[in-house]
This record gives structure tokens, sequence and C-alpha cells, in this order.
């Protein structure tokens, strides 16, 4: 058993595997169950070779530490490597286990260990979905450099699903505040990937103030529906929304196809989370969807107005995408952009258009995956 | 450099499981510039003569040279072509230098079947008493002696003599000089521990295993496993690991395969398709989490050639997903946060240590540095593609650290330079067999080397 294996299996920091392995040994020690351990230990430190200080780090036994701790000017580490019940000749087994467990968990070795790189995010495909490969990626905090080209692409995916965020922020508030605080207090302190509802939840929050500006609260009792599906997507991006605007945007093409991808992958994981809140979620939708819709209409007319206002004053390819966004349901940024030109027309049209994008979005969020006609 | 920060919390981890474990972000790359442009080809036409490249070399140190010369000798000495000559006429001349060798493997010996001669086995070194030095220039050659050291120069090095011509022919050399260190880059270290880590020779793939348990110690120790807090922590600092060559092992050379018959291996593998996938997996623990230059070498799946290109990203399929794996050229020349670093796989010092009396590789390290040129053999006994532009080997700018892959031992030099030059050079030692890599440290230049080593039947550690 090394401190490898114990914290992969366990699931646990490798200082904490070590610290535990530490302690059993101390703890059987004690109790003197008979039962020999033999136990190594790694050190580390200053060792004066050749005329200059070299450091060395070795896996020795138990009977060598003290010898080997001697034979080092300073020692910079000792801690427990593994335990095992018979003596080992050679290291060679405990090489094979940890060339074992790494294996089962090559994705995420660095998972448990105690250094966290930003930068090491995976590259982006530039086609064919390797969407389990992208989406595991085990690191949340992003180089700005290495995820510039993410960035490109968060932002129109982040202009989809923030009205959609606040929508869910509006028709939970009562209900599940209380789960959705537990959940982003979860995600904070787990500090690893924590997919699902519960993370995605606690940006919402952020989106809330920025894209007030864009949207009414018209735009937020809208997708409801695809805003779960939209949430694990958004939650893989590290969106800064207030950088989104000001984001150069990247070719249309690109990013068409990526958030739709991670959309997709998203979805495909998130598929048991989301099913729980879907129900709840479309349920809650229907009810209120009535009611609301005469308002919305109203709503939206004025809106489209004041947003084709703000589309001529800053003609850029996101703040298209921004208005889409209300409109076209969550549709996979993949339709915002295929129809950059169509959805700047008419407010009529998008009145109407939305209805039935919102009917026909229920369709795609049962039939998982498949991507909506209209919008 | 480790020791010191970490010895405080040494004994940390020999306690009872405590609260939630600290982790260290890693030191993020600051400033990362790949200058390696010269050394990667694009398209590659073999159709050219060699001879162009040793005319673009002259042709580029010459005017640094004749500097050199003047301001050694004396600014009114007498700079002369091999065809301008005269007897008895003390003068400086610029050219290339060719050691004619009697036991330098050559083709036409080789090919000389009706002489029934077996082809030369391979010797550690190459030189013989009976060596003579030629300087050439662009149009003639002229015999080189005197005071200068014909066992120790190679081939292709240009250098100015200072001499005369004398009545038989040959030239009486009083004093010679070399390029000398190029001009100095501006410093612009920074201001806290920064470690750079260099390792060579990885041997993946060879038959004995006892590698591999320092390969994995290694890894966790760069990626954060390993070792108390104290250290985890200072092996965040570790900003970038550069593999330099050899990442697999000379086994996987073998081309037995070709000479037997195809039913035989129809079924067996090249050696080194399972040391890649193996060299795969290492990689992807460490580009999770640092960023990682690989450099081809020897033993590796590239072209042969000088300038060896980088490893093409399909081998790598687990790794190259991350976007901190990059696959370099060797050479491999780039700035890491304002640090010049420069190095090679090993190929052209040991080459220069076979054709010359110098044993130390630090001290070829230093005389290739000083004589301006990264790998003056090539072409002549060390593959290289032929240029005819430019010389991409030839040194215009100091770089802040130089190192060489591959060498026997870990020595490092900080060698100061007229102008203000400081390079750190550093003899990266083979790790498969020295377990040995390097650490630098590039606030203020300094490399220690690290070893790692497991235990076995008999080693008394």
């Amino acid at each position: 058993v090394t401190y490898k294996w114990l914290s992969f299996t366990l699931g646990v920091h490798v200082n904490q595997a070590k610290q535990m392995l530490y302690d059993y040994v101390e703890r059987k020690r004690k109790e003197n169950s008979g039962a020999q351990l033999h136990v190594t230990y790694l050190v580390a430190g200053n060792l004066l070779q050749n005329g200059h200080v070299c450091h060395k780090v070795a896996v020795v036994r138990e009977d060598k530490l003290e010898a080997m701790k001697s034979k080092l000017s300073t020692i910079a580490s000792v801690h427990v490597y593994s335990i095992q019940k018979a003596l080992l000749k050679d290291s060679s087994p405990l090489y094979n286990t940890d060339y074992d467990i790494v294996k089962t968990n090559l994705q995420h070795c660095s998972k448990f260990s105690a250094i966290r790189c930003a930068a090491a995010v995976p590259r982006t495909p530039p086609d064919a979905p390797r969407a389990p490969a992208s989406a595991q990626s085990p690191q949340r905090q992003r180089d700005p450099d290495a995820a510039g080209a993410v960035n490109g692409h968060g932002p129109p995916a982040a202009k989809a699903p923030p009205p959609q965020h606040k929508g869910i922020m509006g028709m939970f508030a009562a209900k599940a505040a209380a789960k959705h605080q537990d959940a982003h207090k979860e995600a904070k302190a787990e500090a690893k990937e924590a997919p699902g509802v519960s993370a995605a939840s606690s940006k919402p929050p952020t989106k809330n103030n920025i894209m007030n500006n864009f949207f009414g609260k018209a735009a937020m009792n809208k997708l409801k529906v695809s805003s779960v599906p939209e949430q694990p997507k958004e939650e893989k991006e590290v969106v800064k929304p207030s950088v989104a605007v000001a984001e150069p945007e990247s070719s249309p093409n690109t990013v068409a196809e990526k958030p739709g991808k991670k959309t997709e992958s998203a979805r495909i994981q998130q598929k048991d989370k989301k099913s729980k809140t879907k129900r709840a979620d479309r349920s809650d939708d229907e009810e209120e969807r009535d009611p609301e819709n005469v308002k919305r209409k109203r709503k939206r007319i004025k809106q489209l107005q004041s947003d084709s206002s703000d589309e001529e004053d800053v003609p850029r390819s996101p703040t298209p995408e921004e208005e889409r966004a209300p409109s076209p349901p969550p549709v996979p940024a993949l339709k915002t952009e295929l129809e950059p030109a169509s959805t700047e027309g008419s407010a009529g049209g998008r009145k109407r258009k939305r209805k039935r994008v919102l009917k026909s979005k229920m369709f795609i969020d049962e039939e998982e995956g498949c991507m909506g006609k209209t919008g | 450099m480790f020791s010191e920060q970490a010895a405080p919390t040494a004994q940390g981890l020999l306690a009872p499981p405590s609260a939630e474990p600290p982790t260290f972000p890693r030191v993020p790359v600051s400033g990362y510039s790949d200058c390696s442009q010269p050394f990667q080809l694009g398209e590659r036409s073999f159709s050219r003569q060699y001879a162009h490249i040793y005319a673009v070399r002259l042709a580029g140190m010459r005017p640094g040279l004749e500097r050199r010369a003047r301001s050694r000798w004396g600014s009114d000495i007498a700079l002369r072509k091999l065809s301008e000559l005269q007897a008895g006429e003390k003068c400086c001349v610029v050219g290339t230098l060719f050691k004619a060798m009697q036991l330098q493997p050559s083709i036409l010996q080789e090919i000389s079947e009706e002489h029934n001669l077996v082809p030369q086995p391979p010797l550690p070194k190459y030189i013989q008493p009976s060596d003579e030095l030629i300087l050439e220039d662009e149009l003639q050659r002229i015999k080189l002696e005197g005071a200068i050291d014909v066992q120790r120069l190679v081939t292709g090095t240009i250098l100015a003599v200072y001499g005369a011509e004398q009545d038989d022919g040959r030239f009486l050399v009083e004093d010679h000089c070399f390029a000398d260190l190029p001009p100095p880059l501006p410093w612009n270290g920074p201001s806290s521990d920064r470690f750079v880590l260099l390792a060579s020779g990885l041997g993946l793939g060879s038959v004995s295993g006892e590698a591999l348990l320092s390969t994995q110690l290694l890894v966790d120790v760069v990626t954060g496993q390993l070792g108390a807090e104290g250290e985890q922590s200072c092996a965040a600092h570790i900003t970038r690991v550069i593999l330099a060559g050899n990442l697999l092992s000379q086994n996987t050379q073998s081309r037995d395969t070709i000479n037997k018959a195809k039913y035989l291996t129809k079924k067996t593998q090249a050696a080194s398709v399972e040391a890649v996938k193996m060299l795969d997996e290492i990689l992807l623990q460490l580009c999770i989490s640092v960023p990682v230059d690989v450099m081809p070498g020897e033993f590796d799946p590239t072209n042969y050639t000088l300038p060896q290109q980088p490893l093409h990203r399909c081998m790598l399929p687990l790794a190259s997903a991350y976007a901190t794996l990059r696959l370099v050229t060797n050479p491999y020349q780039a700035n890491l946060d304002g640090v010049r670093f420069l190095g090679t796989s090993g190929q052209n010092i040991s080459d220069i240590f076979k054709y010359s009396s110098m044993d130390d590789y630090l001290e070829i390290l230093e005389w290739t540095l000083l004589a301006g040129h990264i790998s003056p053999t090539a072409p002549d006994t060390l593959g290289c593609y032929p240029f005819y532009k430019s010389d991409p080997f030839i040194l215009t700018e100091c770089p802040h650290v130089y190192f060489c892959g591959n060498a026997p031992h870990f020595q490092s030099k900080l060698l100061q330079g007229k102008e203000g030059q400081r390079v750190l050079l550093v003899t990266v030692p083979d790790f498969s067999a020295t377990q040995t890599a390097c650490l630098v440290n590039l606030r203020d230049l300094t490399c220690q080397p690290i070893t790692f080593s497991g235990f076995g039947a008999d080693s008394e550690d």
C-alpha cells in the first residue's frame, strides 16, 4: 500500500494519505498486535556529493532511514511512502503499485496532488467530439492565455445561459434558495470538478447584475427548460460576463461548433442529475408560462426596440448574439451563430418565434441532444 | 535550494491526519516565447551540396572574427585571404578548419570491398597524433602548424590565425582566436525563485527497469505528490520541465526485424512503440501539472540530421491533449521568464568529444560557446541539413543558460564574459544511468542536481 494508491482509492489529498499511513503505523505498533509491518519512507534532503550540494530524494526502508537521515546535511522532507506486510527486497513492487493505480486514473492523476496548475487545460479539439476528454478537465482555474481560446467561445455561450439562469433564480428563489446556497458552498469548498446544477447555479448571481442591463425581466422567465442543459455547458466555461461583452469575437464557425459540442457533452454527462431538476423545471415552467406570456409579449417589444438601438451603436457580433439569446431560447449557440441576421429582424416575428421555440425546446430536452429546428 | 525552505516542515507528515491539507498553485509562466524558429525546417530538400553550409558559415562569422582579430592583435594588422598570401608576411587569416584524421570513418572505405576491409568499429575517440590541421577559406586551403593545438580542435570551426606563410607552403601560426562569446542579451530575470527542471536521457523502453522508479519519483516531485508540505510548495515554483532528448533508450533502436523474414516478424512491434506509450503516460502526468518542453534526441523517433524536428503530436495522444505540452526542436532556444535558454540533446557535444582531445563535457560546452557555433562538426561527422541561406547554429546572441543533454555526469559552471555576459553552462546527465536531473534557479542562475533512488536488494543507502 503506497500513499499514492491510498490517495486514489480513498479520494484524499496525498498529504492526508501519507498522514493516514503514519497514523496507522503508529497505532498498530502501539497495539502491538503482532503483525509485523514493514514501512518504507521517503527522505529528501541535501547531500554533499562530488563537491556540490545535491538534492537527493530516496525511498528507503525503515531500517535504513536513520542512516540516510544522518547522511543528509539538511532534511527537506520525510514521510511514509508505503506499508506492507512482507519485507521488500527491492522497490519494484512499489513502482508497480503506483504504476497501476496511476494508469487507471490517468486523466485525473493530478487531482489529489498538492500542486494545481492553472495552465494545464486540455486543448480544445478542432473537430470530432472528444467530449469526454474535454469535459473531464480536472482543473477549475484557468490561466488567461491557455483559456484564451476558451474565452472566445465562452462569451457567446455565456450570453445564452444568463437569461435562463435568471429564470432559474426567479422561479426557484423561494423553494430552492437553501439548496442552491448549500450547493454553492460545496462547490467552492471542493475546488475540484463538481459538475452539476449546484455549481452552475452559483454562477447566476454573478451574471444577474450584468445581464440586467441588456435584458429586462421579460427575458428572465423564458428558458428554464433549457436552462438546465445550459448550466453544465456554461459551468464548463469560466465565464467572466463583464469580459464577455468586451471580448473580441472569435470566428462564428468555431464558436458555433464548440459550444454546441460542449452542450452536448455537458448534457450527456449531466443527464442523471438534470433529470430531476428538469422535471421540476418543466412543471414550473408550464404553470407559470401562460400568465407570464402576456406580460412577456409587452415587454418583449419594448426591449426589442432598445436592443436594436443598442445594436446600432455597437455593431459587433457579440451584441447580436446577446440579443438573440433572449429570443431563441437556449438554442445552443449553434443556432445563434446560424442566424445572426434573421433575429435582428422583426420584433413580431421574434415573439412568435420565441413561443414556438419554447415549445420545441421541450422536445429538445426530452430527446436529449437532438438539435431543434426553428429559431 | 529546496531544502532550506522545506526543512521546517520536514517532519510534518509524520503525524495523524490533519485538516484539509493545502494545495499550492503552480507558479504561472509569465514570459515564455519560443525562439527556435531558425531550427524549424519547413520543406526540406536535400538536393543541395553541403559546401554551401560552410560558405555561409564562413561568411556569417567572418565579420565578427575580423573584429576580434583586430582588437586582439592590433587594428593595423593585415587581414588577408589565402589567395593573397605572400611568403613571410605576418598577417591574419580567417577561415574554416579542417582536421585530416586517419581514423575518421569514411564512407569510401566501407564501400571498398575489393580490399576486403572490415568496416571500422566505432571508437570512443578518433584522434591520433598524426592528425593535421588545414585552414580553408572560400578558395584555397593551407596546412597549419605552430602554436595551435591540433588535437583539441575539430573540423568546421571558424577561427582567425595570426602568423606567416612559410616557404614550404605551410602557415606558421603564432596565435589564433575564436569568435568568443557573442554579444550579451539583456537580463530580465525574475525576482523570485523560479525553477526549471532539466532532465534528459529518460531512456524508456530499456530492458532494465531500475530507472523506472526514479522516473516515477521525478514525476511525483514535480507534480507535488511527493515530499512534505515544504517541499511541495517549493516544487510549485518549478515553472517548466525541459526534457532534453533520448526519451527512448538505445534498446528501442534495434532493427533486427529488418533482417528477419517477414513471416517471423509479422506480429512483433517495434520496441519503440511500447516505449512511446510509456512516454505518453509519463508526459500526461507531467503535463497535467507543469508545462513541459520535449526535445528529441539521438534515439527518438524523429529525423536523424540536425536540427531535429519536434516529435509528432500524434505519437503522444494522451499528453498532447494538454496545452502545456510543447514539442520542440533540437537544438532548442526559448525565452523563459526573461531568461534565454539554449540547448541541445547532446549529439553535438558527444561528436566533438569523439574528434577532439577534450574529455570534459563541460569544457567542450564552454568551447563551443567560445567558438561561437553550436555544432562545428556538422555536417562533417554529424548529420545536418544542407543549409544554404544561413547557418542557424551560429551563436548570434549569448544565452543565459546553455545546456546539453545526455552527458555522463552533471556539471555546471557560471561563465562570465568580458562584455558582461553571464552564462550558466549545464551538462544534464543521462537520467537512466545516473537518476539525476537538474534544477536551474532562474533568479540567480544557479543549478542544483536532484537525484532519485529507490532501494535494491543489496544497496546500502
